[in-house]
């Protein structure tokens, strides 16, 4: 707060003070520990839901890659491993800067927020035209298409539509996953030019952070069980 | 909080007391982090380049395994990249959870909801993985032959009693075991008040196209 040397304040109204400072947390908490820690706990309960839902797909992967081995072989032979490394450091990268972005609201660096939250977005923003433009685009246009829509000729194994339909379905929730996060990024961003975070309170960048995390890891899981078949 | 209540009504600001807007009641000041660990910059670079080395490692297993199948012409088990895969996976989910999520500085509570979602997860993969992976050797047993021909049983009993090869490998063990003179058939005691035979082909369970019947369709 700033003072003159007679020790009075100067500001004038509220308004002066950050967001951040002047923030009150809701009325049933105990204080704004308090309301940071329920916060966080619901954010970790919601990502519980995240991981069940990715699982529905990670099983469904085990059930048909049992029963038939060989269409997943053939099926992943047709996906580049290179996008798809390019792709994972990419989202390992933008998993470091939300983390930093956390840490910068954390230690009040306003400018370190924004370009952090600004890298992750851009991080997501980087994978979503890599697999749009480099892995969906030309399965599309080569009839590479999930189930009663496969049109490619070359077919190795009868049951590849279901390798097909297997990976559309998970990198397309994965992919949509990005999205949401990317518009929720974007969110941050505006907040975060406002100056509504700051070392005490930046409970909006950790959640969102955490929701980040999660569509990360479930990348470094896809990544293997979808390129890395031999 | 040190803010002076003694003069509301006069001093700075004509009169207008703004201590409670800037220090909300409830609020903690002075000690900026409010005990939350500060993840250090260099544990952040760390972990993510711990990250990228094993996603290095998991690609280069798989190109080192695809080569050494290649060049020792030998067929290693899908089973071994899935294996290595999904453990160099699980390591680096963990550093993304500790470090990056923080949950190794957080509320243990937070630990168990994860905990335990990975404990259900666990259950929802391994039954349905046990199940599929012991239908192999479940099917020939419900399919009744062990293998297209058979071992011989049924044919044998077929030719000795006439039983057809579809019927129940009970009948046909009882129908061999008669033609060896081996078993002596004997009036089953009567059972008071038992349930009816509840037994009845089950469709769906068998893979068609394993047995005559079609899988029960």
């Amino acid at each position: 707060m700033t003072t003159v040397p007679s020790g009075h304040s100067t500001i004038r109204d509220a308004s002066e003070v950050p967001y951040h400072q002047r923030y009150r947390a809701a009325e049933h908490f105990r204080d704004r520990e308090h309301e940071f820690d329920a916060t966080k706990m619901g954010v970790w309960l919601f990502l519980a839901t995240e991981i069940l839902l990715f699982s529905g797909m990670f099983v469904g992967y085990g059930v048909l890659r049992m029963l038939h081995p060989e269409a997943f072989i053939a099926g992943s032979g047709h996906l580049d491993v290179h996008w798809g490394l390019i792709n994972t450091v990419v989202l390992l990268a933008s998993s470091y800067t939300v983390a930093a972005a956390v840490r910068c609201a954390q230690v009040d660096d306003q400018a370190g927020l924004r370009r952090n939250v600004m890298l992750t977005f851009i991080g997501g923003l980087v994978f979503i035209l890599i697999k749009l433009i480099f892995e969906y685009r030309v399965k599309w246009a080569e009839g590479k298409l999930p189930g009663i829509f496969y049109s490619y000729p070359g077919a190795v194994s009868e049951y590849e539509p279901l390798w097909w339909g297997l990976y559309w379905g998970a990198t397309g929730i994965h992919a949509t996953h990005v999205i949401v996060g990317m518009a929720l990024f974007v969110w941050i961003y505006l907040r975060a030019k406002k100056k509504h975070f700051g070392p005490g309170h930046y409970t909006a960048v950790e959640g969102v952070g955490l929701y980040w995390h999660i569509v990360d890891i479930v990348w470094i899981f896809l990544f293997p069980l979808l390129y890395l078949i031999h | 909080m040190a803010h002076n209540h003694d003069n509301p009504n006069g001093g700075e600001n004509g009169g207008v007391d703004l201590s409670e807007e800037i220090y909300p009641p409830g609020a903690e000041y002075g000690h900026g982090h409010h005990g939350h660990t500060v993840v250090s910059p260099g544990t952040l670079i760390g972990v993510l380049v711990v990250l990228l080395l094993l996603t290095g490692l998991t690609v280069a297993f798989a190109e080192l395994e695809a080569w050494i199948a290649g060049l020792f012409e030998i067929t290693i088990p899908q089973w071994v990249n899935a294996v290595v895969a999904l453990s160099i996976a699980s390591v680096k989910t963990a550093f993304v959870v500790l470090y990056f999520m923080q949950l190794r500085y957080d509320n243990p509570l937070n630990s168990m909801i994860f905990i335990f979602t990975l404990i259900t997860v666990a259950f929802f993969l391994g039954f349905t993985m046990i199940d599929l992976g012991m239908r192999g050797t479940i099917d020939p047993v419900k399919a009744r032959y062990i293998q297209p021909g058979g071992t011989g049983i049924e044919t044998r009993a077929a030719k000795q009693t006439g039983v057809p090869t579809n019927a129940p490998v009970t009948e046909i063990a009882r129908q061999a075991a008669l033609a060896r003179g081996e078993y002596t058939p004997k009036e089953p005691e009567p059972v008071i008040g038992s349930t009816p035979n509840l037994s009845r082909p089950r469709t769906g369970l068998t893979l068609p196209g394993f047995t005559d019947d079609n899988g029960g369709r």
